[in-house]
């Protein structure tokens, strides 16, 4: 079985692609709307470049070849939703080709990487048959970056996962805000010889359906000795299968031709200044190699934050990699949501600060687990003496209180542990345990 | 408000001409008129299309605005073949211009409303647009300059796109003057046509010493013509320029190049009228957005716009993409280059600007499409390879005016300028005197 994709995911610019419209949708259908981006006649394009540097910077990080001179080209279809009746887009020179993105350990190879623009979006309402299409050319003039993938993926869940990590990695990479769902697939699929598109599908979990239904489509095809045809078919979310498309479809001609209003661009240089920062994946593949991590356990740390990341590789230098993957996937993981919330440059060093010292000795681990748990609520772990409250004076009284204690801590040492446990749960953990036992400790040998 | 003045005087009378002797400049320093393809709020843009009967841009053209703040006054819009399809401005939906010189005869294409404009009133500039030669040869057939300067040199935003690696906005004028004066006016960049920002500064300087005239620009050209261009050959030569008889084979190819591109780039452009934005919006809502889309398309569109759009679509056709939109783009830069080598020893090409006198309106009627394309071989080198160049009347025969048209090396519009006033110190322009 081989499977293909063409992945379009929203550029996350300011503007689009051609005008100075915002890209946002607050002002309702058709209220980011210009003579550009309706195709006025009269009206120019003109390129941002943010847009083409995420273009690029994409390319890049596939480890594309950058191409040293694009253009843009118009692809000619009529459709309500296109108000030029042409899409700008790449054709002959897409910003970056052949390149490769790796997926649980293989190799998924990328054919190509172009920006292009949005057409609008139709809104169908009204009861079948006397529909009305209702068009919002918000979405006209969006920028776009069209990833296409050789037929290299072998399963509907490798393509899953494909398209997951490749959202991960965009989302650090450029930004990208919107989740799995928003994107837009064309999927290609062949069980047999013929291929089959899936034109058009909405969110990673769709194109699973999809592929999952075609794979038992053309299988049971296949068994009953039918020719599978080349077409073009539509997935149908809600009753999860894929339709034939409503025309009749042929070897589409777009009849491309260059467009001349935007002009040619040599973006060599501006490829060779742009840098490509680490993503999720490409960090755990790291750390795995540089700290002898399991892969998935790497991807794990990346994968619930960037920051606590960066608290394991700071951690790994001073106490080495074990002891800080143990304290990030441990005591820090668990409370990350508190503590990210709160994130400061102080209480980064703060973290990094317990539990250095308690990989060093010099606190326990219980009472660095401890400060955490404080610091995740928002509260300063203070040192005893620093506290009205008597901690002398409680521990005298539970001591008091319980002489069989006092008692049992001639033969066991341990049984000071009691009145520590007893201690903090009225302390409510705002001190330190171990300056606690100290005390206890001080306070149960003056007994004896 | 000069507009609405202008729409009183306009109901009175039919030419420019008239409603200006009623109202005057109104506070302006000149008046302008422009090409029915460049927007202005004011007037509505028709580009000559029924598809595009009562749109009102909701901006301005650069060039327009420009001219504004400089002071200008903008009379109105000029007719022009639908799109600038055409050679003698008969495919317009909105009537025929008629030639100042002849009634009988063509002002030329497409701006051939700019020429008339430009030949009939005394110090009106007209904006006009040029493809293929749409500035040239209806300068050359209503006997009035026509300047097209470097493609790139002004900015496009606001013109309605007929070939958009082609389209020129440029001047016509009854003399020079205007043509130094208002060239620097509308040049420059402009963030909104990106093509318009990779010019080097206007120079209004430089001198042509020394011309050249190809050998394939000689060649079937009407006597009446020939002879005009050769006395005028002689008179360069009396004023001290050095005329040099060349060849340049690739100019052959410069026609069916320029149609290809041309109509490839317009079929693109047309897509867009299909009745849902613009053009008429039909009832038939039941139908197929196919059916729907044609319907406009098939009611409003005229024949030539029909030819030219199913011209260019075949061009860009797979199988047929290589052979000719593919091909076509080779070709362009083929000539670019021959150009550029004679620009190394000479300042100008030139030659006649029409092959022939202008025609009457009954020969044009049993004149063949493809004759009719034929006819621009002369103008459309320098439109194909973006060089600047310009029509200025070099002879009169039978009181019917004949163009001479220089051609110069990409943004050497001063070249051209100081060529034109050297040739009107020498030279006497008639015009007609027209009734109205």
């Amino acid at each position: 079985m081989k499977i293909g994709l063409e992945v379009h995911v929203q550029l996350p610019t300011k503007s689009k692609l051609f005008c100075s419209c915002p890209t946002g949708s607050e002002n309702g259908p058709n209220g980011s709307i210009c003579p550009v981006c309706l195709g006025f006649p009269g009206s120019k394009p003109s390129l941002n470049r943010k847009a083409l540097e995420m273009g690029i910077l994409i390319a890049k990080f596939m480890g594309c070849t950058i191409t040293d001179r694009i253009w843009f080209s118009r692809k000619t279809y009529f459709y309500p939703d296109l108000p030029k009746n042409f899409q700008t887009t790449q054709y002959e020179s897409p910003v970056g080709t052949d390149g490769v993105f790796v997926v649980g350990g293989k190799e998924i190879h990328i054919n190509r990487v172009h920006i292009e623009e949005d057409p609008g979006r139709i809104k169908r309402v009204g009861k079948a048959g006397s529909e009305l299409a209702l068009v919002d050319y918000d979405r006209s003039g969006i920028p776009l970056v069209e990833i296409v993938t050789a037929p290299d993926m072998s399963s509907p869940a490798e393509a899953r996962e494909f398209l997951t990590s490749l959202m991960t990695e965009l989302r650090q990479l450029i930004g990208v805000s919107g989740q799995e769902q928003t994107m837009r697939v064309d999927a290609n699929i062949s069980v047999g010889v013929e291929r089959v598109e899936i034109k058009n599908i909405t969110g990673v979990k769709n194109v699973e359906r999809g592929l999952k239904f075609e794979v038992i489509r053309q299988t049971k095809m296949l068994a009953a000795k039918k020719k599978i045809v080349r077409e073009t078919r539509h997935f149908d979310e809600e009753r999860g299968v894929t339709t034939p498309g409503r025309e009749k479809e042929f070897e589409e001609d777009y009849g491309y031709i260059g467009e001349p209003d935007l002009g040619t661009y040599t973006i060599t240089e501006m490829a060779a200044a742009l840098k490509v920062p680490e993503t999720p994946l490409t960090r755990a593949k790291r750390f795995e190699k540089e700290y002898g991590m399991q892969f998935s356990t790497a991807k794990q740390l990346v994968a619930t934050s960037w920051d606590l990341a960066d608290i394991f590789e700071e951690l790994a230098a001073k106490i080495g990699a074990e002891k800080a993957a143990s304290w990030c996937l441990g005591a820090l993981s668990s409370r990350w949501k508190g503590l990210q919330e709160k994130m400061s440059d102080k209480l980064h060093e703060t973290l990094l600060q317990i539990v250095t010292e308690a990989a060093e000795g010099r606190i326990t681990d219980s009472d660095a687990k401890l400060r955490i748990e404080a610091l995740s609520k928002g509260k300063e772990m203070a040192s005893v003496d620093d506290l009205d409250i008597d901690v002398d004076g409680l521990i005298a009284q539970i001591a008091d209180e319980h002489p069989e204690v006092v008692e049992d801590y001639r033969n066991n040492p341990k049984a000071a542990n009691f009145i520590i446990g007893r201690v903090m749960k009225e302390t409510k953990g705002k001190f330190s345990s171990q300056e606690i036992a100290e005390k206890a400790k001080k306070e149960l040998e003056n007994r004896l | 408000m000069s507009l609405e003045r202008f729409i009183e005087a306009a109901d009175k009378h039919e030419v420019f001409a008239d409603r200006l002797k009623e109202i005057g400049l109104d506070g302006c320093k000149f008046h302008f008129s422009a090409k029915d393809n460049l927007c202005s709020t004011e007037f509505q843009a028709r580009a000559g299309s029924r598809i595009l009967e009562g749109y009102r841009p909701p901006f301005d053209a650069t060039p327009i605005k420009k001219m504004r703040e400089e002071g200008g006054l903008l009379i109105g819009k000029t007719n022009m073949d639908e799109f600038g399809f055409g050679t003698f401005s008969v495919n317009s939906a909105y009537g025929v211009p008629k030639n100042p010189f002849d009634p009988e005869r063509s002002c030329g294409g497409s701006s051939g409303g700019a020429a008339a404009a430009a030949c009939i009133i005394p110090d009106h500039v007209a904006l006009g647009v040029s493809t293929g030669g749409s500035i040239a040869c209806p300068a050359s057939f209503c006997g009035v300059v026509g300047f097209t300067p470097t493609y790139g040199r002004v900015s496009r935003y606001g013109l309605i796109d007929y070939g958009n690696s082609l389209d020129k906005v440029g001047i016509l004028s009854r003399t020079s003057k205007d043509v130094r004066k208002f060239l620097p006016v509308i040049s420059g960049k402009d963030e909104r046509d990106p093509t318009s920002c990779a010019q080097p500064q206007l120079d209004m300087s430089g001198k042509v010493a020394e011309v050249a005239v190809p050998s394939e620009l000689t060649q079937n050209i009407s006597a009446e013509v020939m002879t005009c261009f050769e006395n005028a050959l002689k008179k360069l030569e009396e004023m001290g320029i050095k005329v040099r008889r060349i060849s340049m084979p690739s100019l052959k190819y410069a026609t069916p190049a320029y149609y290809i591109l041309a109509t490839s780039e317009a079929s693109t452009n047309l897509a867009r009228y299909c009745g849902m934005r613009f053009g008429v919006m039909n009832e038939d809502f039941d139908k197929s957005f196919n059916e729907f889309f044609s319907k406009p398309r098939s009611e409003e569109f005229g024949d030539e716009a029909k030819r030219r759009v199913l011209l260019g679509t075949f061009s860009r056709m797979v199988g047929f993409r290589n052979k000719y939109y593919i091909k076509a783009l080779q070709v362009r830069q083929l000539i670019i280059r021959e150009y550029n080598k004679v620009f190394e020893e000479c300042d100008a090409v030139v030659s006649p600007t029409m092959p022939f006198l202008p025609k009457r309106f009954d020969e044009i009627a049993s004149m063949a499409p493809l004759e009719i394309y034929q006819a621009d071989f002369l103008t459309v080198p320098p439109n194909l390879t973006g060089m600047p160049h310009l029509s200025v009347p070099c002879g009169y025969y039978d009181n019917l005016p004949v163009g001479l048209q220089a051609v110069a090396a990409q943004w050497n519009e001063g070249k051209l300028v100081q060529f034109a006033e050297n040739w009107e110190s020498n030279f006497e322009y008639k015009f007609p005197e027209v009734s109205l």
